[in-house]
């Protein structure tokens, strides 16, 4: 699952996660670092070595929940964008997430955006408690959103206009791909067929991701269950004659 | 704006090539890609799209997106990003999507 979606299994992310009494406790790093790797800036950036020392450089890390004071230095570090730090008890009713971000523009502080789940969808709606942005490291953005979705979301999106451009080769916008689905074009090759998309000089490398995810929000269905519709590369008829001629090399 | 030095690699300069792009004559170095050179030199229009005729520049870099689809000694639809720079080479910006010869 991780390994072909990038998204963790439900049993990966409950080991990630501290116990509930500590999360009770105040805000905690939650690092779901699942593969060995060779990177360990984590664990030097933390002052209090709540993530313990490696033994070796491939290890993923480990946390001593009890050191932790979910101040942030490892959020603005990994640069696998791996950590989160959640404060469950931010305020009666919302948890406050602080997370890396690493597009522009950032959001501004008050700002209300959509919180996104893994697969970048949007579930709910988020307010922005606060932006650092450090030199050289990762801006790391606060959130409030509903208790019961600190599991959930691991993202944000500004909402925007929807003038952005899906397909390079042919220029076709979000607005367009939306109102094509909403008509009930609602696969890949049937929007590939109304539209060209895919159909120009970079063959749908750039635009068929983007499609695929406007699909699955728009159909209510992961994308592993999507298909990235049939590849019929450009092709140009030859004779046999010309590939044995072919330079007069054996 | 070239690296001139880096802390990791050792950047050989290769020899100092010339090639002209619609027209204007512009130095280069012979391990560069088209593209790149065409950055180094300021010009950030590779191309235009199809229908719209939006420009389009160095995007992806790796071969993958062809917005830097050019005509290269009369061959159209030549990757700039990934075709290395050649002494004389003459580089045209292409309308449309090109002629097959």
């Amino acid at each position: 699952m991780l390994e072909k979606t990038g998204v963790p299994t439900e049993t990966q992310i409950d080991s990630a996660f501290p116990n509930e009494t500590r999360l009770n406790e105040g805000p905690v790093a939650v690092i779901e670092c699942f593969q060995p790797i060779p990177c360990n800036p984590c664990a030097m950036a933390c002052p209090r070595q709540a993530i313990l020392p490696f033994a070796d450089i491939n290890d993923v890390p480990v946390m001593d929940n009890d050191k932790c004071n979910g101040c942030g230095l490892c959020v603005m570090k990994c640069p696998g964008l791996a950590i989160i730090v959640v404060d469950i008890n931010w305020s009666e009713t919302k948890a406050l997430i602080k997370l890396p971000y690493e597009f522009r523009p950032l959001p501004q502080k008050g700002q209300i955006l959509h919180a996104l789940d893994r697969e970048g969808h949007p579930i709910a709606n988020a307010e922005v408690i606060n932006v650092i942005v450090p030199a050289n490291k990762t801006p790391v953005i606060s959130i409030a959103v509903d208790k019961d979705l600190i599991k959930k979301v691991r993202n944000i999106c500004i909402p925007e206009d929807n003038d952005s451009i899906v397909c390079r080769c042919s220029d076709i916008t979000v607005a367009d791909i939306q109102s094509f689905i909403a008509q009930g074009y609602t696969s890949v090759d049937e929007l590939k067929r109304i539209t060209r998309l895919g159909m120009g000089a970079c063959q749908g490398r750039t635009c068929i991701p983007l499609v695929m995810r406007e699909l699955s929000t728009a159909l209510k269905k992961p994308i592993s269950e999507l298909t990235s519709g049939t590849h019929r590369p450009i092709v140009k008829s030859m004779k046999l004659g010309d590939v044995a001629a072919y330079g007069g090399k054996s | 704006m070239r690296i001139s030095e880096h802390p990791i690699l050792d950047l050989k300069r290769s020899s100092p090539v010339k090639f002209t792009f619609d027209g204007t004559e512009i130095s280069a170095f012979d391990n560069e890609t088209i593209a790149v050179a065409l950055h180094a030199a300021g010009i950030r229009t590779l191309s235009h799209s199809v229908n719209k005729h939006r420009p389009r520049g160095l995007y992806c870099a790796i071969g993958n997106c062809s917005s830097c689809v050019m005509i290269v000694d009369g061959e159209a639809n030549v990757k700039t990003c990934i075709t290395l720079v050649q002494d004389g080479m003459v580089v045209e910006s292409q309308k449309g999507k090109g002629n097959l010869q």
